[in-house]
């Protein structure tokens, strides 16, 4: 997110979209309370269910699931209907805003009203609230990205901050809430099939960096790989790893998948249940390395070939976690792996020394940085310091230059001395924030706890927006207006991100020859630190003061549009706004959106909409929460809310079982808790359940002593198919199902 | 000396309570409860219900007349200075009185008693422990963490994820309050 | 008969807890029960049970367990026994199975009371491993007389109906005022036994399902709320209301019944023990039952 938590109490509205923070984050979610509270702040809620975020809200829209672009065009033309956006922020710090605008033009509040089942009173209201008290902040996470157009969902959020002007300011900003600790982590360190660690990507000169960094060939990383071409390709996604096994489309690899090693994710909770165990029945090798059972191993009817390393937890092992306001935070151990677990890094290690390149993969850590160039310092290493070295060594796209161990250890030994709100430090950590939010460009910078401030010098966190797309585009100047000049910045107004080729031009001096022979062609591949040092000097940002874009020329929708879900309850409204074209190769894989939502009016057979929802006490595949006994003790079994119209009508009483259908197949049996957070249109339920498939009881599947106190159906059996277009995330937030008594 | 603005209260602010469950848990948890009691209770009211849903914590509010005390026919009820509402288990016969008299449901039974009947009351003791030797392990087991004793908060409340539930003496939590009440009239 | 009769309570005990997850007092209802406790439209059950409770029902029972004996003490002082020869012919009028019955319940209420008594003032005692034991023998010495309490009333329902002598009997007190031994027109119980009859079967009943009711606290009765409309918290502070209230009745007619069977009448306590009743007592005291039988030839 572009904020830090307590940043909310200078907000004076707040609009969760998409988002349960008072269930999934209910700490985050004190902070918006306490905004309510302190600062008078406003709290909007925009949700399909009433759900225990909107009971806190001053004004709750029940908005229809999958139509949140078309929400947002019409707050924005309302907004620039009545001239309420900020003219000079767009002007010079935006760019393409006037194809947002004619986007717009089309949204009317009657057509959006029809659309997203919103009354229209409510969206002007709404509108009203939010754009005429700024500074104003959005706050999302899966209702907005879990969807067919998850990645258009999470531009036009930004899109309409930018139209208010409430970016780069206190107040204002995105939320965009990270489920677990570290979930931040992970992604920074490029846990996705598509690039490598700190969003690098992978072409080859991502790669040869790499390779330096680690200390490694970069041609026996090559020859790690059947053909070259794989190197430079996405890999399988989590979503259809299992077409890499079942090949029932079209898929694009060497060679079938034909084993599967799972560390750390519930594979239940994930979409395409059925599919997902027949593939776990037909590979030829499956392994789990976690501190429960991880009910993959259950879901699988598999007898052999399948194995379950005991795997430590997070008191057992140490290292950094990354927050959701990018923090870092320093873990230690409490107590030594119990029984025959391992620590994750134990496992991985092992796994290398067995497979004969342990050596390469611990290189990294021994190697450091002399005159520009990286070479080993070391014979031996240290964990976690040595990693986290290797991090902040190599990852500078994201500004973790600055995390070195010895700052976040001394961050978390002196958690007294920093402000709870403000983060700021006091006494010895005064001049830093905690956790030193990145991007953290050096190790004298105190962390950016608010993206994108331009009243801030860069030295204290302050920056414009990054220049990553070009200098120009269609003749208009990507970078930002003569007038945006970062405070303290030795250039007025925008400049290009810095490379060693224009370092000289945009900051005005002159390299000797001894720096230009060690300077790295690039701020993000520059391992003398050389740029950082120059730009630190010059009051400049490295990566450069550039316009925000409203557009994506990249995508297929450049401007984001509305189009219906793949199983829509509207028929009428996918003939008007159809989903995508099917995607021949979309992370290896032929994925279908068009096709399927076109097949037929799935709405005939299946009229009601299914929502997934969160509860306090389980997370993700809730295999660790349902082993403790007062966590299962708060929901013992999987239930699905309906509201009692609904249910009656198939003559489900309240707390009957009852069968739920989906369009691919499959079915759950569940027991139905007459509700009324839901409307008679939608049901919802946890996805957080396991152990039982398609009304058969797994428990015999569960090693001596390893089943849960609760188990119950996954919701991940019927959730619809359905990816985004770039993402390849499910789209478990929307679809249709049919409900029948059991 | 012990004036009534100086007792221990506990108080929950339902405009803050989300219902998490921390505080249920974190006692269950912290005086290792078997799964049946529930000595702090989360409970929501007009579930779903637009502009009426509400949630809130409940267990023993250490009452300053507190009526279990008054019907105990064993008299096994010990109110302390600073207002805390204990009782001796080894002297509580189980009948069930006190939780006839509360108007909060806060005395449970066990089921370990003769023939599966309930056994010794069971309630929140604001962490406090019993009339045992304090921070004795007999004590432990039978009353759970005696926290007060170390100069800690009492569980529930410490780990309240938003603050809502707030303990202290009465002057001290009105005063937190009263703050909160004030700045939700504002900006209106 | 008896072990399966243990066995049935618990399984109920056991069951009770199956159904302590849905409780009726905790979870959902705990807030619904706040709610009723002092609002204008509660029937304030609670408050009014804490008072009851702690103001008075221990004096009561203090009263009732002094004052009665008393009474009766300052009455064998001063207008003393009837006495009857028990030289001259007998009648078997209770065989064994009455005798049986009754030496059960008799037995039984020999532990009730003053076990109840123990618990009623628990406090003097100092609580703990004594009282409890007390409450437990309470509960089981419950079982006994739950058995016998239905075949008792059914034996001697006939006899313990109320008719119009009995208004006659209550105007002198069955003559047990005045030392003159009174020819009293009664039937085979007289109108103070048939008083008894119904305050040991009702109020026994009632004191079975009250205690019973307090006893397993959980237990779900769907029946009771959607007659009575209250809560299962409200139904257990009428429990315990009931309980007390009925323990006075009980007691002081138990004492009662005890004086006047073992010393006021001398020999009377041979029915319970041999079935036997004199002539001359039948004939002074049941009247109207010693007709009849002379009638039947029994004397």
């Amino acid at each position: 997110m572009t904020q830090q938590f307590g940043d909310a109490v200078n907000a004076k509205v707040i609009m969760m979209i998409g988002a349960n923070s008072a269930v999934a984050n209910p700490i985050g979610f004190k902070h918006f309370l306490q905004a309510k509270d302190r600062a008078g702040t406003k709290l909007i809620v925009v949700d399909p269910i009433y759900t225990r975020s909107a009971a806190k809200a001053d004004l709750y829209l029940r908005i229809r699931s999958g139509t949140d672009i078309a929400f947002v065009y019409g707050m924005l033309h309302i907004i620039f209907k009545n001239g309420w956006e900020d003219k000079e922020f767009i002007d010079t710090r935006s760019y393409a805003m006037d194809q947002i605008r004619a986007e717009a033009a089309k949204w009317t509040p009657e057509l959006t009203s029809d659309v997203t089942g919103i009354p229209v009173d409510q969206i002007i209201q709404a509108t009203t609230l939010f754009a005429k008290n700024t500074p104003s902040a959005i706050a999302w996470s899966l209702g907005i990205t879990q969807h067919s157009v998850g990645s258009s969902n999470t531009r036009i959020l930004p899109v309409l901050q930018i139209a208010l002007g409430n970016m780069g300011k206190k107040g204002g900003g995105l939320y965009i809430i990270r489920g677990h600790d570290n979930v931040q982590g992970a992604t920074d360190m490029g846990n996705l099939a598509d690039s490598l660690s700190g969003y690098y990507g992978l072409e080859d000169g991502a790669w040869k960096y790499f390779a330096q960094s680690w200390g490694v060939d970069y041609e026996w990383l090559k020859g790690r790989f059947f053909e070259k071409k794989w190197m430079n390709e996405k890999g399988y996604s989590l979503s259809q790893w299992w077409q890499g096994v079942l090949q029932e489309v079209k898929t694009y690899s060497s060679a079938p998948v034909r084993a599967v090693w799972i560390q750390g994710t519930g594979i239940t909770s994930m979409s395409q249940q059925a599919k997902i165990k027949e593939a776990l029945d037909k590979l030829d090798l499956v392994v789990i390395a976690e501190p429960f059972v991880n009910e993959a191993a259950v879901l699988t009817s598999r007898k052999d070939g399948i194995y379950i390393l005991p795997v430590a937890t997070q008191f057992e092992c140490e290292g950094t976690v990354t927050a959701t306001n990018r923090s870092s935070q320093w873990r230690s151990k409490v107590v030594e792996p119990l029984y025959e677990s391992k620590t994750d890094e134990e496992v991985m290690f092992l796994f290398a020394k067995k497979f004969g390149f342990y050596d390469q993969f611990v290189q990294g850590m021994k190697m450091g940085v002399k005159d520009g160039k990286v070479v080993q310092v070391k014979n031996d290493f240290k964990w976690p310091d040595d990693a986290v070295r290797e991090i902040a060594r190599t990852i500078k796209s994201i500004g973790l230059s600055g995390w070195t161990p010895e700052r976040l250890r001394a961050h978390q030994e002196n958690w007294h001395m920093f402000d709870p709100v403000t983060l700021e430090g006091k006494g010895p950590m005064k001049g830093q924030y905690y956790g030193l939010p990145w991007p953290c460009w050096d190790d004298k910078h105190p962390g950016s706890p608010i993206l994108y401030r331009r009243d801030v010098p860069v030295a204290e966190g302050g920056m414009g927006f990054r220049n990553r797309f070009g200098l120009e585009h269609n003749g208009v100047s990507q970078l930002a207006d003569k007038s945006v000049t970062v405070k303290g910045s030795k250039i007025e107004g925008g400049y290009p991100q810095l490379t060693k080729e224009n370092i000289e031009k945009v900051l005005g001096i002159t390299l000797t020859e001894e720096e230009k022979a060690q300077m790295g062609g690039s701020w993000a591949m520059d391992f003398s630190g050389l740029i950082q040092q120059k730009a630190r000097e010059a009051g400049v940002c490295v990566y450069g003061n550039a316009r925000a874009r409203t557009i994506v020329w990249e995508f297929p929708d450049p401007v984001p549009l509305h189009r219906e879900p793949i199983h829509s309850p509207r028929w009428d409204l996918v003939a008007k706004y159809p989903t995508y074209e099917d995607q021949p190769k979309n992370f290896r894989v032929e994925t279908k959106f068009k096709s399927e939502q076109q097949k037929q009016d799935w709405s005939k057979d299946f009229p009601t909409m299914l929502v997934s929802m969160r509860v306090v006490n389980l997370s993700g595949a809730g295999m660790l929460e349902r082993t403790s006994k007062y966590l299962s003790a708060i929901t013992p079994e999987m239930f699905c809310n309906i509201h009692p119209d609904l249910a009656l009508k198939h003559g489900i009483r309240d707390r009957d079982m009852m069968w739920i259908h989906a369009p691919q197949g499959t079915k759950i049996k569940v027991k139905a808790y007459h509700n009324h957070s839901v409307t008679p249109d939608r049901i919802c339920m946890p996805y957080n359940f396991a152990g039982i498939f398609q009304g058969i009881d797994l428990s015999a599947n569960y090693p001596e002593g390893t089943k849960p106190y609760a188990i119950g159906e996954s919701s991940n059996t019927i959730t619809n198919y359905g990816f985004d277009v770039i993402t390849q995330i499910s789209e478990f937030n929307a679809g249709l199902c049919r409900v029948e008594k059991a | 000396m012990s004036n009534e603005m100086s007792r221990m209260k506990f108080f929950c602010d339902d405009h803050r309570c989300i219902e998490c469950f921390a505080c249920s848990v974190a006692c269950a948890e912290a005086h290792e409860l078997p799964t049946g009691i529930s000595r702090r209770k989360v409970i929501t009211l007009f579930d779903g219900i637009e502009g009426k849903e509400v949630s809130t914590s409940i267990a023993c509010m250490h009452c300053t007349d507190a009526p279990c005390e008054q019907v105990c026919p064993v008299d096994c009820f010990y109110i302390r200075e600073d207002g805390i509402v204990l009782h001796d288990k080894e002297k509580c016969i189980g009948c069930g009185y006190c939780l006839y008299a509360c108007p909060f449901g806060a005395p449970q039974f066990p089921r370990d008693g003769a023939f599966g009947a309930k056994g010794a009351m069971d309630k929140c003791t604001m962490c406090a422990g019993g009339p045992l030797e304090t921070n004795s392990e007999k004590e432990r087991h039978l009353y759970g963490q005696n926290r007060i004793a170390e100069g800690k908060v009492p569980m529930c409340a410490a780990v309240c994820s938003t603050n809502a539930l707030l303990v202290g003496d009465a002057e001290s939590v009105s005063t937190i309050y009263r703050k909160r009440v004030a700045g939700r009239g504002k900006g209106a | 008969m008896k072990k399966s009769i243990i066995l049935f309570i618990a399984l109920l005990g056991l069951a009770s807890v199956a159904y302590a997850n849905e409780s009726q007092i905790w979870g959902e209802m705990r807030i619904q029960n706040i709610l009723g406790y002092g609002q204008e439209e509660s029937l304030k059950l609670g408050v009014l049970f804490t008072m009851l409770q702690s103001k008075y029902f221990a004096w009561v029972f203090l009263g009732v367990l002094l004052g009665v004996p008393l009474v009766f003490f300052l009455h064998y002082k001063i207008v003393g026994p009837k006495v009857f020869p028990h030289s001259h012919k007998k009648h078997y009028a209770f065989n064994l199975f009455h005798r049986t019955v009754h030496q059960i319940a008799a037995v039984s209420f020999l532990v009730l009371l003053p076990t109840g008594f123990i618990i009623v003032f628990g406090d003097f005692f100092g609580g703990g491993t004594l009282v409890r034991m007390a409450k437990n023998l309470h509960g089981l010495f419950t079982i006994p007389f739950a058995i016998v309490v239905i075949p008792m009333a059914l034996m001697w329902l006939k006899e313990a109906l109320f008719n119009l002598e009995d208004v006659k009997w209550f105007m002198i007190l069955g003559g047990y005022l005045s030392k003159e031994k009174q020819i009293i027109n009664a039937t085979q119980f007289n109108a103070g036994q048939k008083m008894w009859y119904w305050v040991a079967i009702l109020g026994g009943i009632t004191m079975i399902l009250s205690g019973a009711f307090m006893f397993f606290l959980d237990f779900k009765m769907e029946m009771l709320h959607n007659i009575t409309g209250l809560s299962q918290i409200d139904l257990l502070r009428v429990a315990a209301i009931l309980h007390n209230v009925m323990g006075f009745a009980v007691v002081a007619l138990f004492i009662t019944h005890v004086y006047m069977s073992m010393f006021a009448i001398k020999g009377a306590v041979y029915s319970i023990i041999t079935g036997y009743v004199e002539e001359e007592e039948v004939k002074i005291l049941h009247n109207a039952w010693y007709k009849k039988l002379k009638e039947k030839g029994k004397f």
